[in-house]
């Protein structure tokens, strides 16, 4: 056991702390890139879904207006 | 009423993705990985959910074709960009995960290789709908070529038990397992995350209704 823990050298120490902090960090990448994709994703059906609404509005009002005149 | 139980399935879903999230950041490491496996709980629902929508694609452009109802093209394409969605997030975060775990962001390996061309496939399917003006024929187009995408499908699901792959086996029917505690966090992640899909359908479903409404509109604007 004791042998096992002197052939440990402070390179691999240092090794390990990074890879622990690299994980952290990639960690907090992949769930970042999925909640920002997510967020684009929606706030890009928003955007159509005032686009459409306005759409709709502006062409029953020019029918109005058409049948009006009619 | 049915806006109330799409927003609230919507809420559910988001209270628990937010609740797991709590959850999971509290798990301990897993013992050759670190913490980095917890990318997991999100990696694999996000492609639950995008393999979902490519499921109910498949089912309603097979049901437009025999039925010719608009109502199913509707539907396909909902579901098709919902899970593209699901299937570019399930990507970047596979991606990044390998780069930790393999020291390379991408790797041409059976998985990999055809999880990127379903993307580009259903990508396409949505550029073919843009380019076909006249709207049976780009319903009738975009059902076949959704027939046609889906066969990718089980590739990209059985690749890596068909060919020697960089990505690793499946941690379910793979010979691998879970603790009870994770694999409830998982599985409560891959009920939100399709719950999620079929909020985001839903309302996309109703955009494709309020086009064909624009376009109906038009129609009669012209016939004035």
């Amino acid at each position: 056991m004791y042998l096992l823990l002197a052939q440990i050298t402070v390179e691999d120490l240092e090794r390990e702390k990074l890879f622990l902090q690299h994980n952290y960090q990639f960690l907090t990448f992949g769930l970042m890139a999925a909640w920002l994709i997510l967020a684009i994703f929606v706030l890009m059906m928003f955007s159509r879904e005032r686009r459409l609404k306005r759409e709709i509005a502006s062409l029953k009002a020019m029918l109005e207006e058409k049948s009006a005149k009619a | 009423m049915r806006d109330k139980i799409i927003y609230g399935i919507g809420i559910a879903a988001a209270a628990v993705i937010a609740w797991n999230l709590y959850a999971i950041w509290g798990l301990p490491d897993e013992v050759n990985q670190g913490s980095v496996y917890k990318i997991i709980f999100f990696h694999v629902p996000m492609w639950a959910a995008g393999g979902t929508g490519a499921v109910t694609s498949l089912v309603a452009s097979v049901l437009f074709l025999i039925t010719r109802k608009f109502k199913l093209d509707a539907l396909a394409v909902a579901s098709t960009e919902v899970g593209l969605a699901f299937l570019t997030i399930g990507l970047a975060t596979g991606s990044i995960w390998g780069r930790q775990i393999w020291g390379i962001w991408w790797t041409w390996d059976a998985r990999l290789t055809s999880a990127l061309i379903c993307w580009i496939l259903y990508a396409g399917y949505l550029m073919l709908r843009r380019a076909v003006e006249e709207p049976t024929q780009r319903a009738i187009f975009a059902a076949v070529y959704s027939i046609f995408a889906f066969i990718d499908v089980p590739i990209v699901f059985f690749s890596i038990k068909w060919w020697r792959t960089q990505h690793p086996q499946p941690v379910f029917w793979g010979g691998g397992s879970f603790p009870p505690d994770w694999t409830r966090h998982f599985l409560w992640n891959m009920a939100a995350m399709i719950a999620l899909g079929v909020v985001l359908t839903a309302v996309r479903y109703r955009q494709e209704e309020a086009q064909r409404e624009i376009d109906s509109l038009r129609r009669m604007a012209h016939a004035l």
